[in-house]
């Protein structure tokens, strides 16, 4: 393994570790890092990874570190990119569910579980107006942002088709 | 409300374990739909498919792993599987989120990288990422009407959604302040209750 895919595993390892809410909330940082620090891949690239890992399934952010360690390092650099960003964060989560799990019936922690719920409501829908916001261009968009939305609520219809029906619309040149 | 915990407990009949390759499969699933963003999917699995936790216990697990760092998606796996059976179930629901689904996503992704800047391509990723951005609106709503939502609980709700959306402050310090702020509210409500 080249020693620049190192150093990026390290770096994606100690930001998995402190990406509280979240890989998105890193992005920013990543990006620093990445294009004006290091100079090791370009703005176009980073933009195209976080476009195309919206659109294939899987866990979107472990493929887009590893397709930004797979520019620098090739299949070593993606490998090693994407186990650093979920290995020391999951260990910690785990950790962190034992110890959250044995303790669930204190009234201490009733309280913080309520207190703490609204919160991840607004960071939800938050996620969600961004990802719109970089996707839309024009209304019709978020006419289709909104009406996905609704189906979702109101029916049980399974989201894939949702999905899906967002593409035709796309491919229709309806945006 | 502990006694209200207790008997939905009792209530509900006394499940078989589930198997550590019910685990694999469940999230390899959620993790293949799991276009745009896997939280819709492994709420649809968990809650309303296998029927593993209630609206109530995801929720809860969803606040924790807010606040926990790493992939949310990921976090989340990993304590479904810890909750329900341990080491084992932790490790194996987040193979089965990640080793195929890495495979097929990264082989899928390079070829899509080479057409890029095809415009039809462009457009059906544009139309896919606008849904995607609905479902997750609506998957969070959905959070708030698990209870009976409270006013109180709304606004902070929406309080959240707007310093985020609109001022692009931190998220950790929008976090740090109004975590607390909320946690606060809601000792206060259960104490005026009494």
């Amino acid at each position: 393994m080249n020693p620049n895919s190192t150093i990026l595993a390290g770096h994606l390892a100690v930001l998995s570790l402190i990406s509280f809410g979240g890989i998105p909330a890193v992005l920013p940082d990543l990006h620093n890092f990445l294009v004006a620090e290091r100079g090791w891949i370009t703005e176009r690239d980073f933009a195209d990874f976080f476009a195309v890992v919206q659109a294939v399934p899987g866990p979107n952010m472990i493929l887009m570190m590893s397709f930004i360690g797979w520019k620098i390092g090739g299949m070593g650099g993606a490998i090693a990119s994407g186990l650093a960003v979920f290995v020391p964060s999951c260990t910690a989560c785990f950790i962190a569910f034992r110890l959250w799990d044995r303790l669930r019936d204190a009234r201490w922690q009733q309280i913080v579980r309520r207190g703490l719920l609204p919160v991840t409501v607004g960071l939800v829908v938050a996620g969600g107006a961004v990802m719109a916001e970089a996707a839309d261009r024009g209304w019709p968009a978020v006419a289709l942002t909104i009406g996905a939305a609704g189906v979702l609520l109101t029916t049980r219809i399974n989201p894939l088709w949702t999905l899906a029906a967002g593409g035709v619309v796309g491919a229709l040149g309806l945006l | 409300m502990p006694s209200r915990l207790f008997a939905a407990r009792i209530g509900r009949e006394p499940a078989p374990p589930v198997t550590l390759p019910a685990l694999f499969v469940a999230f390899l699933n959620v993790s293949l739909c799991g276009f745009g963003g896997g939280l819709v999917w492994a709420r649809r699995m968990v809650v309303e498919r296998q029927r593993w936790l209630d609206e109530h216990e995801f929720a809860d697990l969803l606040s924790l792993c807010q606040f926990l760092p790493g992939p949310n998606i990921a976090s989340i796996t990993v304590c479904v599987g810890a909750k329900l059976r341990g080491v084992s179930g932790a490790a194996a629901a987040l193979a089965g989120f990640i080793l195929v689904p890495w495979l097929a996503g990264f082989a899928i992704g390079l070829g899509i990288l080479e057409y890029a800047q095809a415009p039809l391509l462009h457009q059906i990723l544009a139309g896919v990422s606008a849904a995607a951005a609905g479902l997750l609106i609506a998957t969070g709503i959905r959070l708030l009407l698990v209870r009976r939502p409270r006013l109180s609980a709304v606004l902070v709700a929406a309080v959240a959604f707007a310093v985020l959306v609109f001022t692009k402050l931190p998220l950790l310090l929008v976090v740090l302040v109004l975590a607390p702020f909320s946690v606060a509210l809601a000792r206060s409500e259960v104490a005026g209750a009494k």
